[in-house]
């Protein structure tokens, strides 16, 4: 019974919220309007905006000394959770059974080595954030509950991994039912508005001639 | 006439009886060679005629390797001579004296607690602070401990489960769960290797032998002969629980890397004595991180502060660490007299968010 809801109904109720909050989320963001900027441009916007994007790839010469750790947990985090969501064998092979998108997934050593290094940067960066002063302080429920979800999530696929027990492959796909309503209400929104997100600070400081 | 018919019946007899002693041979060769082991058996002479060709397969005296076209490690080998040694091992002695320690070790920590009860502060908390663990160090604890946990939990499900969990979740649930924590084993496994580098080098500098170990020791850290023993950053009792960790923790991963990643040529010989050390060395470590665990938490009032906040009272350093206190102190009234007015503490230890970037 539970079987059938995970697979039915839930998955589409979960697919449904998720595409359709994503969607409400990015456009309410994009429907705000700021005052028209009468100003002569000092400097190109778009040039900006797309500096911006790559700046933040790098953290700044003054702060590597007291970022190192959140900088390189963030890299193994959100690159081993990129190959594991994208090129993991399982989800290959989910994805092109349920659209008929199909490409080469990553040898079973990759998955192994990109989950550990994804579980690594995870828990470094939760504990990192609880450890803090700061960050412990500005930190609220969401943050919490995106992470421990996101945890829940990535270990349940691992227990699920040798496909042998139909049990839990049904755990895991039930968290990750719960991760897909969860992300448009919670900062794990950030995975569709960092981008823009840069652009944004990037192009009204380059307008100014301000390297952001 | 009557002499044709004779003839015919003598013929027939001759046919039936021919038969009849087919029949008889037919089941009665076969077993000769049993009727005569036996009776070599009883008169101790006559040996099993299949006895070396099944002794060469159970190869209980030693190790045969055979020819064969599989190619692969252990691939000519019947049947492994210690296999069976291993077994046994596991199932009574491993597994029973394992529980009887981890049981006896928890049984004495609540017997002590309930005795003594948890160690306070004598003339209770002062109110000032001083930063006894950075942000990093405390990420570094905390990721150990969870990765620790997660292979020790999940370890004792598939070393224990059948026992415990059986009665409980039915055989298809244990099985469900003893393949979950598998998976989770082998995959997190390679992360504490990660977990316990960190460790070392984030704290190993403090944790060589210092002058007045010996004595904190020979006074059981104060159990003995009564009141606090003087103690640097840490007393010997953590100091042989940071190298029971470290050491425990690099057989841990060293082991439990050829059990997980079987590619490498390992035979089963080298794959059951990796089990052997894989759980003795496991058990030792979970039943000393007990006393840990307890001295961290309810044990002795204050110094789980120095784990979650990062500081702790100056009563608990001055009465827990005292040489520690002094060096901190000291490096305080330095760091004060060189630098400007607000210049801060942040290499003394004292309190200063600026220490835990």
């Amino acid at each position: 019974m539970f079987e059938q809801l995970v697979d039915g109904i839930f998955w589409d109720i979960a697919l449904w919220v998720f595409a359709i909050g994503v969607l409400w989320r990015i456009l309410s963001i994009f429907r705000v309007r700021n005052k028209p900027d009468y100003s002569v441009p000092r400097d190109s916007a778009i040039v900006g905006a797309i500096g911006t994007n790559l700046h933040r790839f790098m953290p700044r010469r003054e702060m590597i000394s007291r970022t190192r750790l959140q900088v390189v947990a963030g890299y193994l985090f959100h690159l081993g959770l990129f190959a594991l969501l994208v090129f993991a064998a399982p989800h290959v092979l989910f994805i092109e059974a349920q659209t008929g998108l199909g490409w080469t997934p990553m040898p079973y050593w990759a998955f192994i080595v990109a989950a550990q290094l994804a579980f690594i940067g995870l828990m470094l960066l939760w504990f990192h954030r609880i450890m803090h002063p700061v960050t412990r302080l500005i930190s609220d429920a969401d943050d919490h509950i995106a992470a421990i979800l996101t945890f829940i999530v990535m270990l349940t696929g691992c227990m699920a991994l040798i496909e042998e027990f139909n049990g839990l492959r049904v755990l895991h796909r039930f968290t990750v039912e719960l991760w897909l309503v969860y992300f448009p209400f919670s900062r794990l929104m950030h995975a569709f508005m960092f981008i823009p997100s840069r652009a944004f600070t990037g192009a009204w400081f380059g307008r100014r001639g301000v390297k952001a | 006439m009557s002499n044709n018919r004779q003839s015919r019946i003598r013929h027939h007899r001759m046919v039936v009886f021919s038969l009849l002693s087919l029949l008889v041979l037919t089941l009665i060769l076969p077993l000769i060679p049993y009727a005569v082991a036996d009776l070599g058996q009883s008169a101790g002479k006559v040996v099993n005629p299949g006895a070396d060709l099944w002794r060469e397969v159970r190869q209980r005296d030693r190790s045969v390797i055979g020819s064969t076209q599989v190619k692969g490690v252990d691939s000519g080998v019947l049947i492994n001579v210690y296999g069976e040694d291993w077994r046994q091992f596991r199932m009574q002695r491993l597994i029973p004296y394992g529980a009887a320690l981890m049981g006896i070790v928890l049984s004495v920590i609540l017997l002590f607690y309930l005795v003594r009860g948890p160690l306070r502060l004598q003339g209770g908390p002062t109110g000032k602070k001083i930063q006894r663990f950075t942000v990093f160090e405390r990420t570094t604890h905390w990721f150990t401990v969870s990765v620790f946990w997660l292979l020790a939990l999940t370890g004792l499900v598939l070393l224990y489960g059948r026992f415990v969990l059986i009665p409980l979740l039915g055989a298809e649930g244990f099985g469900m769960t003893a393949s979950a924590c598998k998976e989770a084993h082998n995959l997190f496994g390679p992360m504490f290797l990660v977990a316990i580098l960190m460790l070392f080098v984030t704290f190993v500098k403090d944790n060589f032998y210092a002058r007045g170990d010996i004595t904190w020791l020979l006074k059981g850290g104060g159990l003995l002969g009564g009141g606090h023993v003087s103690a640097g950053r840490f007393n010997a009792g953590e100091k042989i629980w940071f190298w029971i960790a470290v050491l425990g923790g690099i057989v841990l991963c060293v082991s439990g890397l050829i059990l997980d990643f079987a590619v490498f040529g390992q035979g089963r010989e080298v794959m059951e004595l990796s089990h052997v050390m894989h759980g003795i060395v496991a058990l030792i470590v979970i039943t000393v991180s007990f006393g840990h665990i307890y001295l961290g938490t309810a044990g002795v009032e204050g110094t789980i502060d120095s784990m979650t906040s990062g500081y702790v009272d100056e009563a608990w350093a001055k009465s827990h660490h005292d040489r520690w206190y002094a060096e901190v102190k000291a490096a305080a009234v330095e760091d004060s007299e060189t630098e400007p007015a607000g210049g801060g503490s942040a290499s003394t230890g004292v309190a200063s968010p600026a220490r835990d970037g």
